[in-house]
């Protein structure tokens, strides 16, 4: 007998058959927490709701997505009422969500995560805000509960670890609808108070019992306590948005007690320790000193003062071996001096310095002899040439030369003659006593007189025209 | 109190003066006088500071009550 292959499409319609007709699945009530959530364009919403075991997928046509009062969002607990059935084409189960309601918890979450980021962008989590926590305080305050663990838990801490220190406590309310305001008020109230370091918490226990500790009053108290602040609230994975402002955030009250002093036995060693190290290190000083004392004393010069003038001792056999040296040379020097002076052959020899002179002078007498001569003829020469020139000896020649150039001058002055110009035919234009030779200088209408070489003419200018291009 | 005004520094400054001088001797960068006075200083400290965490006194814990004032405060003991 042959098996009958279905196709996959056949088994997705039988399988979306047996839930259509599953009573049970036609109205569901389920709850879960929203995931990848997305608002398609046209207005479905499709997300997945989840729990810790399973995830299921979920689709809210908008017809339904109109009746829902609020704006879902990841990581929001909710209430839904759908159908189950198979959405054929992935060949998956799917529930068609018809109602959502918000999940109570959720709500909470919600309003965690929006207060948190107001005031992040406020700036009170910044580091740079964060005091610091002193080692050894002289006084705590403690806001928290008066019976329960928590303080207990601190107190017997503090007394194990730094019994010395000073304690107040200022009661609260650590859970329900006042907690928050008389959490805040306390911490106020400690901050009049005279302490160096405050923890502000309470025991563990669930969401709703650490909520106050949420609380933007909380906060802000937090936030302008000058005195550094160490929350410690629940457990160690809770985490507060107390835990967020505080400058110290502590796992648990323990912890916070441990944080805010040193222990003790640290200190005890370290005064132990302390005063061997500075005995040991006084000692090495004083020794250091020592040594160096006896070295000094040691010296050459300490032990044996003597030392000191004989150095100098003989650096003074030195100079005075070296001034006896100097002295010795310039002496020689100077006498080296006197001999070759004494030697000289002049000093010896006076008529020499005579001779010497003697023909000095006898040189000279003869070139001045033959200069003078020399001038003598030159000058006889000169006198002769005087003496002899042809005009002194031929006077007439300079009268005829000269009357010679007269006669060539007068002719001269004959030609350049104006008057002889004026015979020539020519006339001379004159605007009074001066003389026109250019046209620009005349102007029509002027009175001009125009002299021939008998006589003048008195005329009117009628038309004057300047001849182009001559210039 | 007489204790309180003669220990005007606390004790946390007190611990800080003696770490101090305690690495300038160790640095041995000191003038000899001055060694001794340090050295002298740092055993007064701490005396001083022994002292105090030897103190036999209890440390009363305080409680701000109802109207305001500070009482002692016991742990109870659930």
């Amino acid at each position: 007998m042959k098996e009958q292959y279905l196709t996959i499409t056949q088994l997705s319609h039988y399988l979306k058959y047996k839930f259509d007709t599953d009573t049970h699945l036609s109205n569901v009530y389920l709850k879960g927490e929203i995931s990848n959530f997305k608002a398609h364009t046209r207005g479905h919403y499709y997300f997945t709701l989840k729990d810790e075991g399973s995830r299921i997928n979920a689709i809210m046509f908008s017809s339904s997505v109109a009746k829902c009062k609020f704006r879902p969002v990841d990581g929001m607990k909710v209430l839904v009422t759908g159908k189950v059935s198979v959405y054929e084409a992935t060949g998956g189960y799917q529930i068609y969500v018809s109602d959502m309601l918000e999940d109570g918890v959720g709500n909470l979450y919600i309003a965690y995560e929006q207060l948190k980021k107001k005031l992040e962008e406020e700036g009170l989590f910044d580091k740079s805000i964060k005091k610091k926590i002193p080692r050894m305080p002289r006084r705590i305050g403690i806001v928290t509960a008066s019976t329960g663990a928590a303080i207990r838990d601190i107190l017997t801490t503090l007394k194990r670890r730094y019994p010395i220190v000073e304690t107040i406590l200022f009661p609260a309310l650590v859970q329900g609808a006042d907690a928050g305001r008389d959490i805040a008020r306390k911490i106020e109230i400690a901050n009049t108070y005279d302490i160096d370091v405050l923890i502000v918490g309470r025991g563990g226990g669930s969401i709703e019992d650490l909520w106050p500790f949420n609380e933007e009053v909380v906060a802000r108290a937090i936030y302008h306590s000058h005195v550094p602040v160490i929350s410690a609230v629940g457990h160690e994975v809770d985490f507060t948005i107390a835990d967020f402002v505080a400058d110290l955030r502590a796992p648990t009250p323990t912890a916070a007690a441990e944080l805010a002093v040193v222990d003790i036995r640290t200190v005890l060693e370290y005064l132990t320790t302390s005063r061997t190290r500075s005995y040991n290190a006084i000692c090495k000083i004083i020794k250091t000193k020592q040594t160096k004392l006896i070295n000094l004393k040691e010296s050459y010069v300490i032990k044996r003062p003597s030392s000191i003038y004989e150095i100098k001792e003989q650096k003074l056999d030195m100079l005075v071996d070296r001034i006896g040296v100097c002295i010795k040379n310039v002496l020689e020097a100077k006498r080296v001096r006197l001999f070759q002076s004494t030697s000289s052959y002049i000093l010896n020899n006076p008529r020499m310095l005579y001779f010497q002179k003697h023909e000095y002078y006898k040189n000279l007498y003869a070139r001045l002899n033959k200069e003078i001569r020399i001038i003598l003829v030159n000058k006889k020469a000169k006198f002769f040439a005087i003496e002899n020139h042809y005009i002194l000896n031929n006077p007439s020649i300079l009268y005829q030369s000269c009357s010679e150039r007269l006669k060539s001058n007068i002719e001269k002055l004959v030609v350049l003659n104006p008057m002889n110009t004026l015979k020539r035919g020519y006339a001379i234009v004159k605007d009074g006593d001066k003389v026109i030779s250019d046209v620009e200088e005349i102007e029509k209408g002027m009175r001009l007189s125009i002299h021939l070489k008998d006589g003048n003419i008195l005329t009117e200018v009628m038309e004057v025209n300047r001849d182009s291009g001559e210039k | 109190m007489e204790k309180n005004e003669e220990k005007e520094m606390s004790f946390e400054d007190k611990i800080k003066r003696l770490e101090s001088i305690v690495s300038e001797l160790e640095s041995g960068d000191v003038a000899l006088e001055e060694a001794i006075s340090k050295y002298t200083e740092a055993m007064k400290l701490s005396k001083e500071c022994s002292e105090k965490l030897n103190e036999v006194t209890e440390k009363v814990n305080k409680i701000l009550s109802e109207n305001g004032t500070l009482e002692d405060f016991e742990v109870k003991e659930n």
